[in-house]
C-alpha cells in the first residue's frame, strides 16, 4: 500500500484588508498598513463644523502644508497601537529600574547644591512645557488630514504625558518622596523669570491656528531644549558631580530621537511632494522665520541660569552651537530638494 | 562574478509579521525574485543569488536589524551562504 504525501494550498481569497488591495494589490500587508492606509473618512461628512463653515470636518486646509497624497507619508517606525505601547512599555520601565536605584541610594538629595537647584527650577518644571507639547500634538491629531499623520500625532502626545510623568517622578524622587517639588516647581513655572519666556513661547504655540505650524515650533524649541538640558547636561552632569541626573537624563534624548524619526519623515515628505513640494519649502521656510529666533530666546534664559547654577556646564555656549547646527539641519532640508 | 551560474538558489522563510519585511527587502534587492507562499511558509527562488542588505531590511522594518537575526527567520535554504557580515548575506552555489 503507497501513501503519497502532498499540500493542498488553499488560497484565500483575499490577502489584506480592501483598503490595502486598493493601494498596494492584494499581497499580505503588515499589520501598521492594514490599521492606517485610508481609515479616515474622505466624504459623505454628515455637516460642516459650525465654528469653521469654510472648512470640512475632516480637511487638508487645517495647515498651509498640503500632501497630494497624505498617504505619501508612511511613519518610518511603523507604530500602531501595540508596538507603540510595548516600546514605551519597556521604555518607562526602564526608567523606573534606574529611578529606583537612584531613590535606593538617594544620589538626587547627594548631588552638589548646584544641580539640586537646576534640576528642581529648571528641569522639573518642563513638565508644564511638556503638557502644553501634549495640547499641540492632540490638535495635530484631531486636524491632520490622512491617518499615517494623524496616528504619529497621536502617538507624540501620549509620549508628552510620559515625559511629564518622568519629570514628576524625578521632582518627587528629589523631595524624598513628596510633592512638595512638584509644588515649588509650578510656581517657579509661573514666577520664575528664567522661565517665563519659554511659557510665553508655549502659549504662543498653543495658540497658533495651523496645526502644522504649532508642530514645527514646539519642534524647533524641542530641538535647543531637548539638545541643551537633557543631552548636554547629560554629559556635563558626569564630571560635574549631577551623575545621578545624568542616569535620567538619558531616556529624555532617546525619546527625543525617536520623535525626530517620523517628524523627519514627514517634512521631507512635505518638501519633496510632487505637487505642493516648492510652496510647502517656501511655507517651512516662513514658519521657521518665524519661530527660531524667539525659540532661541526663550531657551537662553534657561542655559543662563543654569550655568549660574554650576561652573563648567557652558549651558550658553552649547545652546549657541545647537541653534547654529539646526540653521544647518534646516538648510539642508529645504536646500537638497529645491 | 563572470561565470555566474544561473542555478536556482533558495531561501524558505517562516511567516511572520517581521519576515514580511525581509521579504519585502529581499524583493527589493532581486528583481528575478520568484515569491511562492505557502502556508506558513514562504518560499523565494532567484537563479543565481540572492542578497539581502541590512539597509533595505532596516528601511522595511523601521528599526534597527542585525544580520544575525536572519537566523530567527530562516526554515531552509538551497544554496551556500557564500557571505554573511554586518551589512550583508550573499546566497549563491559560489564559495
Amino acid at each position: 500500500m503507497q501513501y503519497e504525501l502532498r499540500t493542498q494550498v488553499i488560497e484565500p481569497r483575499r490577502h489584506t484588508f480592501q483598503n490595502v488591495i486598493d493601494r498596494r494589490g492584494d499581497e499580505p500587508a503588515s499589520r501598521y498598513l492594514e490599521g492606517t492606509l485610508d481609515i479616515e473618512p474622505r466624504n459623505v461628512y454628515h455637516y460642516r463644523p459650525t465654528w469653521t463653515a469654510e472648512h470640512e470636518l475632516y480637511d487638508p486646509n487645517f495647515t498651509q502644508l498640503l500632501l497630494t497624497d497624505p498617504y505619501s507619508f508612511l511613519d518610518p517606525r511603523q507604530y500602531y497601537y501595540t508596538p507603540y505601547v510595548t516600546n514605551r512599555a519597556a521604555h518607562h520601565d526602564e526608567f523606573g529600574k534606574s529611578l529606583a536605584y537612584i531613590e535606593q541610594r538617594g544620589l538626587l538629595a547627594k548631588m552638589p547644591e548646584g544641580w539640586r537647584s537646576i534640576v528642581g527650577s529648571a528641569v522639573v518644571p518642563l513638565r508644564h512645557y511638556e503638557s502644553g507639547g501634549q495640547l499641540v500634538s492632540v490638535a495635530g491629531s484631531r486636524f491632520a488630514y490622512g491617518t499615517s499623520i494623524e496616528q504619529c500625532c497621536s502617538y507624540a502626545s501620549f509620549d508628552r504625558i510620559g515625559n511629564a510623568q518622568m519629570l514628576s517622578r524625578v521632582g518627587i524622587a528629589l523631595a524624598d518622596g513628596t510633592s512638595d517639588m512638584l509644588q515649588s516647581a509650578k510656581i517657579e513655572w509661573i514666577e520664575g523669570a528664567h522661565l517665563q519666556p519659554l511659557r510665553k513661547l508655549t502659549e504662543q504655540i498653543m495658540v497658533c491656528d495651523d496645526w502644522a505650524e504649532s508642530l514645527l515650533a514646539l519642534d524647533v524649541t524641542d530641538s535647543l531644549l531637548y539638545e541643551v538640558v537633557f543631552r548636554g547636561l547629560d554629559e556635563a552632569a558626569l564630571t560635574t558631580g549631577g551623575g545621578a541626573y545624568s542616569l535620567v537624563a538619558q531616556y529624555f534624548t532617546a525619546w527625543f530621537a525617536d520623535q525626530r524619526r517620523w517628524l523627519d519623515a514627514l517634512v521631507k515628505s512635505w518638501c519633496t511632494d510632487d505637487g505642493h513640494g516648492a510652496q510647502n519649502r517656501q511655507t517651512l521656510e516662513s514658519i521657521l522665520d518665524r519661530w527660531r529666533g524667539r525659540a532661541l530666546e526663550a531657551v537662553m534664559p534657561i542655559a543662563a541660569f543654569i550655568d549660574a547654577q554650576v561652573d563648567g556646564v557652558f549651558a550658553k555656549d552649547l545652546l549657541g552651537d545647537t541653534h547654529a547646527h539646526e540653521t544647518d539641519v534646516w538648510n539642508t532640508k529645504l536646500g537638497a530638494q529645491a | 562574478m563572470s561565470d555566474i551560474t544561473t542555478r536556482q538558489v533558495g531561501i524558505d522563510l517562516q511567516e511572520s509579521d517581521d519576515n514580511r519585511a525581509i521579504i519585502d527587502a529581499i524583493r527589493e534587492d532581486n528583481p528575478d525574485l520568484t515569491v511562492r507562499r505557502l502556508p506558513g511558509l514562504v518560499k523565494v527562488q532567484c537563479p543565481g543569488r540572492i542578497v539581502v542588505n541590512r539597509e533595505t531590511v532596516e528601511d522595511k522594518l523601521g528599526r534597527d536589524w542585525e544580520t544575525g537575526e536572519f537566523q530567527l527567520a530562516i526554515v531552509s535554504c538551497a544554496g551556500n551562504f557564500s557571505e554573511w557580515d554586518d551589512d550583508q548575506i550573499i546566497v549563491s552555489w559560489e564559495h
